[in-house]
């Protein structure tokens, strides 16, 4: 049979192929030995030195973090000079006695002395570990001439971060803490005595880039740790440095103009651009309290402070836009033709829909068009206009200008607001749309809810009739212009006369806000939005039941430049608390017109600090 | 089932107390003593301490001999019928992990449900071999060499292989690639498509690396050359050629290494024990574990020739070739002879997956051996059920 044939033959040839496959084996195994032979025997000396007489160790240097400046070029973070103390656990005869002695000069926390024991206990002997730092000189000077005599301490210069105006910039900067315990795991640079590593802000969103990495010195050593030459040294590269859209002056003086309020933030764009000049959130905190060492107890105050100073509310508060979103559903009635520029409505005080009565905060009587609607703010004609609307067109027109979506500047943790439609709530509370729930969205309560920032890209897209995309870290100068809108100008023009007559013409909700430079004008418009619902009714008292403050803004009137918004919480009226914040920080940018000053060049500053990188030998 | 096979294999009934007879008992006690040095050695590497790895890897090597018996005393026909199954299960396991794995210094490797996990590439290992074996098993002998009878295998190679360079594991893809090139050739295939196969590599070569992003050049670099990366894997060769350059001929005696001690081996109790073992024990120490490997595989190579049905014949065979690669890879990288790739030596480091996969594999040699004698016939065995 031909088949049992080529069977035998099949298998003749497996044993064979198994045959020679052994001894494959076999001869790899014997370069296994050879090798081991080569290792243990021919060089075993050389190893056997390495490994008793003088071991060899290898100190990861830290490389310096890069700078952050501001748009102009002025520093808001840098590493400065900061003397350390260090410990090689493997070369102390008694760690906890060592540190005994270090702590006669430099006193030593229980929890920073905890610490060194813990991480030697962690990590290999041989991995310096951060006993204390932010030394005097004084301190540093006498524990230097000290360390010879106490085996495997070691003193060191390293840089310490540090933040100029801390407090105005910590949101957008963040700021960096010691690398914990999964990061080290990770990440062998980690283990870098005293590396930092970005918590918050561009430092953490960065990190990569601001890191840097790090050089290595081979020592030998004796077996008392003591240096006895540096066998190759690797240098450090420093991080690559950082320049924000920020304006640091105006930021500051934004900063310090809310400061009074509770909690409140503003934010301003370039508005051709996009460009963050300005964003400032109140309460804030001060990096610099934690850069250094750890102030656990101040740290933890911030950290649970009810006001929560730790975030951006800029970025990450979520109101209801109230009154400012008026400008929306202008647009929207007016794009979609359900309202005309000449249609004019007689304002009852209130808006009967089905059972329900939606108030107007007044009676506005006749005559209202959409140029007084926008001025007066007048509710009762933004009902009518988003009845006839519908919401999912309004919805296409809030998303054009920016609403319920996230632009990711950079920053982790931003939020994304509400901009319902129909999809929308079936999709999240899976639920039909009432037609009543549309009457609300029209003045921008309801469901609707944006962050500051995506209020500013509102105004900037209106006020310049493009698709301004904010950014936050500068970008090369010649960019390409953002894309036209597809909104007819004529319309935009009708929106933006609306606001130019909220602040400037007599009547407008803001108009105790206008501008004193003469010959500028500034658009806006109000908002005051209420937190009371009926579903949290009875359990929002006092400050937390007042309504949200808002302003959005555009400047200069004929060539917009600045598009901005503002939200002071719970601050009362819009017209009160937002719009004279709104026209004492558009008066101080327009008076320095940061936009029209060259931004810092990124690279020249780079260039010049990272010398160190060109000079690494090629490997 | 039965009604299947009941002419297609001679001796289908072999009863328990005949199975374990033929099972190869000498070569248990060969895994045995591997195992002892293991626990040896962790007593060692934990400073003369039974805890916490040592005793854990008795109790482990006992769970792992359940399962070897088990395997072993198995009915065979079984596996025929499960081999593709379980292949597919396989498979669809490694691709769910780019899905749901879970991310553990930077690689995709595991599958998780709460507290359980395990990693799908070492049911893998397993069922490459048992489908491999299976489909030669079923392909007429004269066929063997046709170009459209070596495409599946190749499949079946190609995509776990894919898989595993994608999480990325360059250690189990190395593993799947010597297991599947090494059953291709026992099953008889022609050498042309060896020949070819290194010829087309060394050919297209070129052409991928000049394809290649910088970035990903430096990463293979790296690979390659882990000096040009002193911080990571570089520094842990550097340590790991010192320990076992300073054992010597006879070795710090056991108990006294310092360098695998003092230094930081990250993984000294699972894929750098062999050098602390060296360290430990010297160059006559080392020789004498890599002995004990070789006379392990030389015991399979036997079983695997002594097996008159292909499919037995192959899983053994397969087996032999994965107990192999773990060895040679592993004491390879260890002296800094392959880059680092994180593979364990196999019954010696501490690791559970590891353990149990290894020992099941050997349960499967075992298994063949059982039916050294049984007699597959082709004719009734369907391509696929």
């Amino acid at each position: 049979m031909r088949e049992s044939d080529d069977g035998q033959r099949l298998r003749r040839r497996f044993s064979r192929r198994a045959v020679l496959i052994a001894g494959g084996q076999a001869g790899l195994f014997g370069l296994l030995l050879w090798r081991l032979r080569q290792l243990q025997i021919l060089d075993s000396s050389d190893y056997r030195l390495l490994s008793d007489e003088n071991r060899m160790t290898m100190q990861l240097v830290a490389p310096a973090r890069g700078a952050i400046y501001d748009r102009i070029g002025r520093l808001v973070a840098e590493d400065r000079e900061n003397f350390r103390i260090i410990v090689v656990p493997a070369f102390c005869k008694d760690l906890k006695a060592t540190l005994a002695a270090v702590s006669r000069v430099v006193p030593i926390s229980a929890a920073d002395e905890d610490r060194v024991v813990r991480a030697a206990r962690r990590q290999s002997g041989y991995f310096p570990v951060l006993v204390t730092e932010g030394l005097t000189w004084q301190q540093f000077a006498l524990l230097s001439v000290l360390a010879p005599q106490l085996p495997g301490v070691r003193t060191d210069r390293a840089t310490y971060r540090h933040y100029s105006h801390a407090s105005s910039m910590a949101h957008v900067v963040g700021y960096v803490g010691m690398a914990g315990k999964d990061e080290v795991d990770q990440d062998p640079m980690m283990r870098v005595p005293g590396f930092r590593a970005g918590r918050a802000g561009i430092e953490k969103s960065f990190d990569r880039d601001l890191r840097g990495r790090p050089g290595t010195i081979q020592y030998e050593v004796d077996a008392h740790g003591r240096v006895v030459r540096e066998l190759d040294a690797t240098p450090s590269v420093r991080g690559k440095d950082m320049v924000l859209t920020i304006d640091q002056e105006l930021q500051t003086i934004a900063l310090r103009r809310i400061e009074g309020l509770r909690v409140a933030s503003i934010v301003v764009l370039d508005a051709l651009t996009g460009a963050i000049l300005v964003m400032a959130s109140f309460p804030t905190f001060d990096p610099n309290e934690i850069a250094l060492r750890v102030n656990l107890e101040r740290w933890s105050e911030v950290a649970r402070d009810k006001d929560h100073p730790l975030e951006n509310r800029a970025l990450r508060g979520v109101y209801p836009p109230g009154s400012t979103f008026k400008v929306v559903t202008a647009l929207a009635g007016l794009r979609a033709g359900v309202i005309t520029p000449d249609e004019t409505m007689t304002c009852p005080g209130g808006f009967q829909f089905g059972r329900h009565y939606f108030r107007c905060w007044k009676r506005h009587g006749s005559g209202i068009d959409v140029h007084q609607a926008i001025k007066q703010s007048c509710d009762f004609f933004f009902y009518q206009t988003v009845n006839r609307l519908g919401i999912d067109r309004l919805a296409v027109t809030a998303r054009e200008l920016g609403l319920g979506q996230i632009h990711d500047i950079g920053l982790v943790g931003q939020k994304q607001g509400i901009m319902p439609d129909t999809a929308w709530k079936k999709k999240m509370l899976h639920q039909p749309w009432y037609p009543g729930e549309t009457i609300s969205c029209g003045i921008g309560q309801g469901y609707v809810s944006a962050t500051p920032l995506q209020l500013a890209v509102v105004a900037a897209r209106i006020a310049t009739g493009r698709a301004v995309s904010p950014y936050l870290i500068a970008k090369a100068a010649g960019g390409a212009e953002p894309a036209p809108l597809g909104i007819d100008p004529a319309i935009l023009d009708i929106v933006r006369a609306g606001m130019v007559a909220v602040v400037n013409e007599k009547g407008g909700t803001a108009v105790r806000s206008a501008l004193t430079i003469p010959g500028v004008q500034m658009g806006g418009k109000t908002g005051t939005s209420q937190v009371i619902s009926a579903k949290n009714r009875g359990f929002l008292k006092g400050w937390e039941g007042e309504t949200h403050a808002l302003f959005i803004a555009f400047a200069p009137v004929g060539a917009p430049r600045y598009a901005a918004a503002c939200v002071v919480e719970h601050g009362g009226s819009g017209s009160h608390a937002a719009a004279p914040v709104m026209k004492d920080v558009m008066t101080e940018l327009l008076l320095r017109d940061p936009a029209a000053q060259p931004g810092f060049a990124a690279g020249s500053q780079a260039n010049a600090s990272s010398s160190v990188a060109a000079a690494e030998p090629p490997q | 089932m039965k009604a299947l096979f009941a002419e297609g294999i001679e001796r289908p009934q072999l009863l328990l107390k005949r199975k374990l007879v033929l099972i190869n008992w000498p070569f248990l006690l060969l895994i045995t003593a591997i195992t002892l040095v293991g626990v040896a050695a962790l007593y060692s590497v934990a400073g003369g301490a039974l805890e916490p790895w040592a005793s854990r890897h008795v109790v482990r090597y006992c769970l792992g001999v359940a399962f070897l018996f088990a395997v072993a005393l198995s009915d065979i026909r079984w596996w025929l019928r499960a081999a593709y199954p379980l292949y597919l299960v396989a498979l669809l396991m490694l691709a769910a992990v780019i899905i749901f794995g879970v991310e553990s210094g930077g690689a995709k490797r595991w599958l998780g449900y709460g507290e359980w996990s395990f990693q799908p590439s070492e049911i893998m290992k397993i069922a490459l071999v048992l489908a491999l074996a299976r489909y030669y098993q079923w392909l007429p002998p004269d066929r063997v060499s046709w170009p459209h009878a070596v495409l599946p295998p190749l499949f079946i190679i190609g995509a776990p292989t894919l898989l595993a360079l994608n999480q990325p594991d360059l250690g189990t893809a190395a593993l799947f690639g010597i297991i599947g090139g090494g059953l291709l050739f026992l099953a008889g295939v022609s050498w042309i498509y060896f020949i070819a196969a290194v010829v087309g590599v060394i050919a297209v070569l070129p052409h991928l690396w000049e394809k290649l992003h910088d970035y990903q050049k430096e990463r293979v670099l790296t690979l390659i050359d882990p000096e040009r990366d002193p911080l990571g894997s570089g520094y842990h060769i550097m340590q790991s050629k010192i320990a076992i350059g300073s054992g010597g001929l006879t070795g710090k005696g056991y108990m006294q290494g310092t360098q695998a001690q003092l230094n930081f081996l990250p993984e000294k109790h699972t894929d750098f024990i062999f050098t602390m073992f060296s360290e430990e024990m010297g160059f006559i120490g080392a020789a004498v574990l890599l002995a004990l490997y070789l006379l392990a595989l030389l015991f399979i190579t036997y079983m695997a020739l002594r097996c008159r049905s292909t499919f037995p014949r192959l899983v053994a065979a397969g087996m032999g070739l994965c107990l192999f690669a773990y060895v040679f890879i592993n004491v390879a990288m260890v002296t800094g002879l392959v880059p680092v790739v994180g593979l364990p030596l196999p019954l010696v480091s501490y690791g559970g997956t590891s353990m149990l996969t290894m020992m099941v594999g050997l349960g499967f040699v075992l298994n063949a051996h059982v039916n050294r004698d049984t007699r597959i016939r082709r004719e009734e065995l369907g391509p696929f059920w």
